[in-house]
């Protein structure tokens, strides 16, 4: 099994004319699920791609394994990857395409045999294995994209977008096949997504990337609850953190003034804050963390009147999406009620929730 | 809709079916008729049978030459076309500089035309041959292979172009999904990019196959003089206007024998070669 090692490593594009990525270290460790994510462009895929030998490294050393791989070839790493369009080989059968790589080893018959049908087993294809990519859905195409890649029995696995193309039905349904098989193969997995809900679902811990960047590497318990900045705490969680400028003040207690309302800080956060007193922050609240007067929610300290602009129905919740300050904001709150365009509404913050950012830097208070 | 359409159908197919029937299709028929006849002038026949065709086998030991010499021809060509067609089509899809260059100069002989390629490689060609005291004209050996270099030289500028459409159409996920899979350049190249590009294979070598078979105007300019280097269809130009022995009326007759066979010759090859390479092709 692997570890990986990213130490300084940097990727530019003609002759360095574009970097991508600039400064890179990371660890991940042996039997880890580990998911790269940011928005398009960030550099997530190019730092699996890296992983995988299909792009040079410009600059710093990567380890597979304390082993120095700058210079490796693909074949000779002992990865597998899945990519986003599957990149099965249409004029091979399923089994065939599962069997290539083993071929390529000069593996005996009888043993490419059992390897695969152990895969297609696993995977629910044996049905399948004497058809051609092109006579099989999207979700059968991913699993035998996966099986190509368990039977060469690699160190890593690496998957880059891999259910970017499903539907969404059939996207929730192979999160669990994938967070399964990595349970029951014990290897290390890397994945590249711009989904957070993949990322929250599956990862034992989440790179947060951002213009080459890494901007927070924990779990996604960590991520959601303690993001260590604004980016940060923009991408993960769906629909985003609403930002508030607000100023500190100490009158009568400290207290957050932003336009529209007034929150009242915990005692449990007071310490952290005493150097922002008198200047400007950021409040950061989810949207599932407003709060209906209907949920007779007690300890609210903080309250503001909304207009709703959209109120959109989820089932149990509704998201109202309203305006404060010229910024637009979304609240999730639980309410039977219908709620129209104009309607004024009540919302409640447990400051306990809140989160604060310098106005400056963007980091985490 | 449907309905107009079918009223329609009829008005909308006319123009084109009367086109094809009077240039196309009355012309074959009659040409296969005339096969059967001897003529001097198309309106003044007589009926022979299969005399011409006995003929051709009996008394004109040129066709079957002219045939051998044609298979061999095409062989040699359609292989070394292809074979040199995607190398170069491989190299210039690599990104290296001066590919667009490159490309434009390797398709510019397409450009030109037959007759004219033919006189300058013939002169071209009979200067070096000079020095050694032979002629590509009359000597069958280098005049086959003079034509060899002459259709390689004009073709494989179209056939390059035909197989970089194809390679670039092979998404580049493939090769990388291999390279991870173990396969060498060389196992890529196997496994991966010739499966690909078959249809491209499909159009190159049914264009290089029926344009080497009916190969005409290069192999006039270049050693139309010499007996031993004609191919069938300067043969079948050669047996309306370029013989004695027989009457005018029976070469003529005969000649459009020859026609009969080679067109007969050119759709089997062409029919058993598509069938040939598109069961290797994949959709993709």
């Amino acid at each position: 099994m692997a570890t990986i090692t990213f130490r300084n490593v940097a990727k530019s594009f003609d002759n360095g004319k574009f970097t991508v990525i600039p400064d890179l270290s990371l660890e991940i460790k042996d039997k880890e699920f580990v998911v790269l994510v940011g928005p398009s462009g960030c550099g997530k895929s190019t730092t699996l791609r890296m992983i995988a030998g299909l792009e040079d490294i410009s600059g710093g050393e990567l380890f597979i394994d304390e082993k120095v791989v700058n210079d490796i070839p693909p074949k000779d790493r002992d990865i597998a990857m899945v990519f986003q369009s599957y990149a099965l080989y249409p004029h091979m059968t399923v089994y065939k395409n599962m069997a290539f790589a083993l071929k390529l080893k000069k593996m005996p018959k009888k043993e490419i045999e059992e390897k695969v049908m152990w895969a297609a087993k696993i995977l629910d294809l044996e049905p399948y294995l004497d058809r051609r990519p092109r006579a099989l859905s999207g979700g059968q195409r991913q699993r035998v994209a996966l099986g190509r890649a368990m039977v060469r029995n690699p160190k890593v696995f690496l998957l880059d977008e891999p259910l970017s193309n499903l539907d969404a039905k059939l996207r929730t349904e192979m999160r669990s096949q994938i967070t399964m098989l990595h349970k029951k193969l014990q290897t290390t997995f890397v994945y590249v997504t711009h989904d957070q809900t993949e990322a929250m679902t599956m990862a034992d811990r989440i790179v947060v990337m951002d213009k080459g960047v890494i901007q927070q590497f924990d779990t996604p318990q960590k991520l959601y609850n303690e993001p260590a900045n604004m980016f940060v705490a923009g991408f993960i969680g769906s629909p985003q953190m609403n930002f508030f400028d607000a100023r500190l003040e100490n009158a009568n207690g400290l207290k957050a003034k932003s336009v529209g309302f007034e929150l009242e800080i915990p005692k449990s956060k007071a310490a952290f804050l005493s150097d922002y007193i008198n200047k400007n922050i950021v409040l950061g609240i989810r949207p599932e963390h407003f709060i209906s007067p209907d949920e007779a929610f007690e300890k609210g300290s903080c309250s503001l009147t909304v207009s709703a602009e959209l109120a959109e129905m989820t089932g149990s919740e509704t998201n109202i999406h309203f305006e404060l300050d010229g910024k637009r904001h979304i609240a999730r709150i639980k309410s039977d009620k219908k709620i129209n365009r104009g309607d004024k509404i009540k919302l409640l913050v447990d400051p306990e929730t809140v989160h604060f950012f310098d106005k400056e830097t963007s980091l985490a208070i | 809709m449907q309905k107009m359409l079918k009223k329609y159908f009829p008005v909308f197919a006319l123009p084109t079916l009367a086109a094809f029937a009077i240039s196309f299709l009355i012309p074959f028929i009659l040409g296969v008729y005339l096969s059967f006849t001897e003529f001097k002038v198309v309106s003044e026949r007589k009926w022979v049978g299969i005399e011409n065709y006995i003929r051709i086998f009996s008394q004109d030991e040129t066709f079957l030459n002219s045939l051998w010499l044609t298979v061999k021809f095409t062989f040699v060509s359609v292989l070394t076309i292809n074979i040199i067609a995607f190398s170069l089509a491989l190299l210039l899809t690599k990104g290296l500089k001066g590919t667009n260059f490159f490309r434009t100069v390797f398709f510019m002989p397409n450009l030109i035309g037959g007759i004219v390629l033919g006189h300058i490689w013939s002169l071209i060609i009979n200067g070096i041959l000079g020095y050694f005291g032979v002629d590509i004209t009359y000597d069958p050996k280098y005049g086959f292979w003079g034509l060899v270099i002459l259709m390689n030289w004009q073709m494989i500028g179209y056939m390059m172009i035909i197989y970089i459409a194809g390679i670039q159409n092979i998404p580049d996920s493939l090769s990388e999904a291999a390279a991870i899979d173990g396969a060498n350049p060389w196992q890529n190249l196997v496994h991966v990019t010739i499966p690909m590009v078959m249809p491209s294979v499909t159009i190159c070598s049914f264009l290089t196959l029926t344009n080497s078979f009916k190969l005409f105007d290069q192999n006039l300019a270049l050693n139309g003089k010499s007996p031993d280097t004609s191919l069938l269809a300067l043969d079948i130009y050669k047996t309306f206007y370029d013989h004695t022995g027989l009457k005018l009326a029976q070469w003529h007759g005969m000649g459009q024998a020859k026609a009969v066979i080679f067109f007969l010759l050119v759709a089997l090859i062409a029919f058993i070669q598509l069938r040939a390479t598109r069961q290797r092709e994949v959709e993709h």
